[in-house]
């Protein structure tokens, strides 16, 4: 059984046409690429705000090194200040949403 | 902004700058998020809650970051036409 030889052998460059992709296929096309694109960007972007919450809890948490367990101050202090800069970041995204709203109406009433 | 207002009709083009500005805008957020948490949250973690002063603070934080970068953004328009 040779399932390779049941394949037709077809003429790649003529059915992969990066013009008829966009154009016949644009938009999906482009929209599953923005997709892709955004949902990178989402992750990257939550590593590195993870990263940044756990930098600045141990800075402003952890300062005693007596030991080397965090202790029932610190961990308190780290449960506070994860929650606390969760609910500002939350706050400052909606206030962000709002103002670049503005803004992208400002430029479009420019550009008339 | 400079720059910004050619319509891009070629796709990869198109992608490269909704690419770009997406960029843009994720930097401006995570500038906002850092810079405002240096001025606003100075009451290091008594509360888990944000407090009104705090509150209050980030909504004039943000609206104040972009009223300066339209300021700057504006300057730096006239100074390169005029610099032509």
């Amino acid at each position: 059984m040779s399932a390779i030889g049941d394949c037709e052998l077809t003429n790649a460059s003529e059915d992969f046409q990066p013009d008829a992709m966009f154009n016949n296929y644009g938009a999906s096309y482009q929209e599953q690429r923005m997709q892709q694109l955004m949902e990178q960007k989402q992750m990257k972007d939550f590593m590195r705000m993870f990263s940044n919450l756990v930098g600045r809890c141990f800075d402003d948490c952890v300062d005693d090194f007596t030991s080397n367990k965090l202790n029932e101050r610190e961990i308190s202090c780290a449960n506070r200040c994860t929650l606390k800069n969760m609910k500002f970041n939350e706050r400052i995204g909606q206030r962000f949403a709002e103002e670049s709203a503005k803004m992208m109406e400002d430029q479009a009433k420019m550009a008339k | 902004m400079p720059g910004m207002g050619q319509m891009q009709t070629d796709p990869n083009a198109q992608l490269a700058a909704a690419e770009q500005e997406m960029e843009m805008v994720t930097d401006m957020f995570a500038r906002i998020n850092d810079l405002c948490y240096k001025k606003c949250l100075i009451q290091r973690y008594n509360d888990e809650e944000l407090t009104k002063a705090e509150s209050v603070c980030a909504d004039r934080c943000v609206a104040k970051f972009f009223q300066i970068n339209r300021e700057v953004s504006d300057k730096l328009a006239k100074y390169s036409q005029a610099n032509q």
